[in-house]
C-alpha cells in the first residue's frame, strides 16, 4: 500500500480579495521507505502539499489518501488520531516545548497516544534519545540547546512513535551547513533501518541531491 | 495527566511578574470574600445566641388565648401538661423552660418607655438569661445580681432603656401593664442588674419575676407565655418540630397554621379570626426573629455585589492574562494540535493553568483570611457607632469562619475564575495547526 497518494489535487486560497491557485492538479504517489524531497522556490507549493498530507489543510479538490485513509472524509478528530498515529512532524523552526526538557518532549505523542505503560514509554524514549545523540542531555530544556540538538530532539519526537511518514518542511533551514548535513545523515540512517517514509521540501541543492527522489515543483504543478 | 500539570505550572512560573500579580489579586479577593462571609455568618450566629438568650427558644410551644372573639392573648393555659410532655418526649432537647409575657411601660422618676418583657423563673435560667453580660453597678451598695430576679419585685433590663429612664441598679421603677380586661396595674419593682446592649434585640426586651407577671395579669399560676424547648444539635430542630407538631396535635391540641413571623405580627390576625379559647402555635427561633433577617440579608446581598465586581476584574485580569499566554504560544499549541493533540485536550491544558493559580491562590486568600479572623476575635474590636453596634447586634466585631464558609469561598472563586478562563481557553483549543507550520 502507497502510504501517500494524491490525485488531481487543487488547493486554492483567497489573499485579501484575490483566489490564488497554490496547487494546480498534482498527481502523486509515494511508496513506503521512500526517502523524498520536494523541491522548488519559494511560492512553488511545497508547504502547501506537506500540509495537506499532513493532514492540517484540506484540499479545494481531488482526492488526498494518507496512510490509506482519504482524508476528505475525516472529521477534525479522526483527523487529529490520523495525525498522532500516522504522521510525524519535523518543523523548519524545531518547534519544541520550550518548558519541557528532552525526554518530556520526545515523550509527549506517546502520551497522546496513550498505548504503553510508563515504563515502556520511558525505555523507548531513552532509545530514540540515543538514537539521535543526546542521551547525555535528556534532562535539558530546549532552550540549553543548540540548534542541530533541538533539531535532533525534533526528530526524535517525530520518530518515536514510529510513524509510517515522516514530513518535514525545510528541517535544515535553520542550521548551518554541517549541522545540516548532520540532520539529513540521521534522517537516512533512520529511514533506512526503519524503513519510515520521508518526504521533505528544501531548496537547498547539496541537500536535494542526496534523496533518492525529487519532485520538483514549479507555480503549483509537478515539473518532474 | 503529569505532563498537563508540568506544562501548566512551568508556564506559569516562566511568566511569574504576570502570574504573581494575577495570584495576589486572587488571594485579595479570597481574603476579602471571606472576612464579609465570616462577618456575616458572625452576625447570624450572634443573632441566633442573642435571640435565643432574650426571646426564643430554637423550638416554643406557644399559641393565643381567646376570651372573646376580638381579644388576643398570648399564652398557653394548662402548661404544665404540656411542660410534661415536652420533657418526656423530647430527648434531643437540651433545655426546657417558660416565660411569660408582657407588654406595658416602665415608668421611672423622670421618663417611661413602652417595651415587651418577659416573666422568668431563675430557677430555669441559668443557661439562658444567665448567657448575657451584666453592667457592673455603679453603686457599690447595689452590686448587679440577675440572680435576684427569682425575688418578687424585681427587673433586669438592658443599657439602652436604663439610660432613657436614668436608672441604675437599687433604683425603683413602676411597672404598668393593662390586663386583657382593660384594666391597669401596677407593681413598684426594684432594678436588680443592667444588661449590656446587644444591638436592636436590646430595644424589645426587659425581664420580670414570673410570678409579679401574672399577678398583674391577674392570670392563673397554671398559665404562661411559651415553653421554650433548645436542642442539643439545632440541625434537629426540622425533625423535632415536624414530631411536636404531629404528638401534641394528636393530644387534642388545637394548632395554628405555621406562619413564619414574631407573635407580636399575629396579633390582628388572631384577634380578626372568630374562634375562642386555646390554640397552640409551635414556632421556631428563625420565626420569631425573622423581622430581623433582613440585616443577615442585606449583609449577604453586600458580600455578594462588593465579592462579584471584586472577581469581575480578577476574571478581567486572568482572561487578559491567559489571552496574553494564547498569543504567545501560538506556535506552541499549532505544534501541538499538529503532532495529534485533540482540541479538548489543548482547552484542559489551558484550564489547568488557570486552576492552579485559582486554586493555590485561593487557598492562600483562605489561610490568610482564617489568621485574620483570629486575630481581629482576639482583638475584640469595640463597636464604637451605636448605629452599627444596633445594626450589627453585638457590641464587638465577631468573625465566624468555618469550614462552611472556606469551602464556599473555595468553590465559588474557584468555579467563577474556571468559567472565566473558558473564553481563551477556548480561543486556545480553536487555534488551526496549519498556524504552527506557517509560523515556523
Amino acid at each position: 500500500m502507497q502510504p501517500i497518494h494524491l490525485e488531481n489535487v487543487q488547493k486554492n486560497y483567497f489573499l485579501d480579495k484575490v483566489q490564488v491557485s497554490a496547487l494546480k492538479g498534482i498527481n502523486l504517489k509515494i511508496d513506503a521507505g521512500e526517502f523524498t524531497v520536494i523541491a522548488g522556490p519559494s511560492g512553488s507549493g511545497k508547504t502547501t502539499i506537506l500540509n495537506l498530507i499532513g493532514c492540517v489543510d484540506t484540499a479545494s479538490s481531488g482526492k488526498v489518501v494518507v496512510g490509506g485513509k482519504e482524508t476528505g472524509s475525516l472529521t477534525e478528530k479522526q483527523l487529529t488520531d490520523l495525525r498522532l498515529h500516522t504522521i510525524g512532524f519535523i518543523f523548519q523552526s524545531f518547534n519544541l516545548i520550550p518548558v519541557l526538557n528532552v525526554i518530556d518532549n520526545v515523550e509527549f505523542p506517546l502520551l497522546l497516544q496513550n498505548k504503553q505503560s510508563p515504563k515502556e514509554r520511558r525505555d523507548q524514549v531513552m532509545r530514540f534519545i540515543d538514537r539521535v545523540g543526546l542521551t547525555q542531555y535528556a534532562q535539558h530544556r530546549p532552550s540549553e540547546l543548540s540548534g542541530g540538538q533541538r533539531q535532533r530532539v525534533a526528530i526524535a519526537r517525530a520518530l518515536v512513535t514510529k510513524p509510517q511518514i515522516v514530513l518535514a518542511d525545510e528541517p535544515t533551514a535553520n542550521l548551518d551547513s554541517v549541522t545540516g548535513q548532520n540532520i539529513i545523515d540521521l534522517m537516512k540512517e533512520i529511514n533506512a533501518t526503519e524503513k519510515t517514509t520521508f518526504l521533505f521540501s528544501t531548496h537547498d541543492h547539496s541537500i536535494m541531491n542526496q534523496a533518492r527522489r525529487i519532485i520538483r515543483l514549479l507555480d503549483g504543478r509537478i515539473q518532474e | 495527566m503529569k505532563v498537563y500539570f508540568i506544562i501548566a505550572y512551568r508556564n506559569i512560573l516562566q511568566r511569574r511578574v504576570r502570574s504573581l500579580m494575577l495570584a495576589a489579586s486572587i488571594v485579595f479577593v479570597s481574603v476579602i470574600f471571606s472576612l464579609l462571609l465570616a462577618l456575616v455568618h458572625g452576625v447570624q450566629q450572634t443573632m441566633i445566641a442573642n435571640g435565643t438568650a432574650l426571646m426564643t427558644g430554637h423550638l416554643n410551644i406557644a399559641g393565643f388565648y381567646k376570651v372573646s372573639q376580638s381579644s388576643a392573648n398570648p399564652m398557653v393555659t394548662k402548661y404544665p401538661e404540656l411542660m410534661k410532655y415536652a420533657k418526656e418526649n423530647i430527648p434531643e432537647a437540651d433545655i426546657i423552660i417558660d416565660r411569660v409575657k408582657a407588654y406595658g411601660k416602665l415608668i421611672s422618676e423622670t421618663d417611661s418607655t413602652m417595651i415587651p418583657m418577659w416573666g422568668v423563673n431563675m430557677d430555669q435560667e441559668k443557661n439562658v438569661l444567665g448567657r448575657l453580660e451584666v453592667e457592673i453597678s455603679k453603686d457599690p451598695n447595689n452590686p448587679a445580681d440577675l440572680s435576684k430576679l427569682s425575688e418578687s419585685g424585681t427587673l433586669a433590663l438592658f443599657e439602652v432603656h436604663a439610660k432613657k429612664l436614668k436608672v441604675g441598679v437599687g433604683d425603683m421603677v413602676t411597672v404598668s401593664l393593662p390586663t386583657y380586661r382593660n384594666m391597669t396595674n401596677t407593681k413598684d419593682v426594684k432594678v436588680v442588674a443592667i444588661l449590656k446592649d446587644v444591638g436592636m434585640m436590646s430595644q424589645f426586651n426587659a425581664y420580670l419575676n414570673a410570678k409579679d407577671v401574672r399577678e398583674l395579669y391577674q392570670n392563673k399560676q397554671d398559665s404562661t407565655g411559651q415553653i421554650m424547648v433548645y436542642l442539643k444539635k439545632l440541625s434537629d430542630l426540622p425533625k423535632v418540630e415536624a414530631r411536636m407538631r404531629k404528638e401534641i396535635a394528636e393530644k387534642g391540641y388545637t394548632l395554628m397554621e405555621k406562619e413564619s413571623s414574631p407573635f407580636w405580627m399575629k396579633f390582628d390576625r388572631v384577634a380578626g379570626e372568630s374562634w375562642t379559647g386555646q390554640k397552640i402555635d409551635i414556632t421556631t427561633w428563625e420565626d420569631e426573629t425573622s423581622f430581623l433577617k433582613w440585616i443577615v440579608s442585606l449583609l449577604g446581598a453586600l458580600t455578594f455585589i462588593l465579592t462579584i465586581v471584586l472577581s469581575i476584574i480578577i476574571v478581567m485580569g486572568l482572561i487578559n492574562t491567559l489571552w496574553m499566554s494564547v498569543k504567545e504560544r501560538t506556535t506552541e499549541i499549532g505544534t501541538l494540535r499538529a503532532i495529534g493533540m485533540q482540541k479538548n485536550k489543548v482547552l484542559w491544558m489551558f484550564l489547568l493553568e488557570s486552576l492552579i493559580l485559582s486554586v493555590s491562590s485561593t487557598l492562600a486568600g483562605l489561610v490568610l483570611a482564617t489568621i485574620i479572623c483570629q486575630v481581629l476575635n482576639a482583638a475584640a474590636i469595640p463597636i464604637e457607632s451605636d448605629a452599627f453596634k444596633m445594626f450589627l447586634m453585638t457590641n464587638n466585631l465577631s468573625f465566624t469562619f468555618g469550614l462552611a464558609q472556606a469551602l464556599m469561598t473555595f468553590f465559588s472563586l474557584v468555579i467563577f475564575f474556571t468559567l472565566g478562563s473558558l473564553i481563551p481557553a477556548f480561543q486556545a483549543a480553536k487555534l488551526s495547526p496549519i498556524t504552527a507550520i506557517n509560523q515556523s
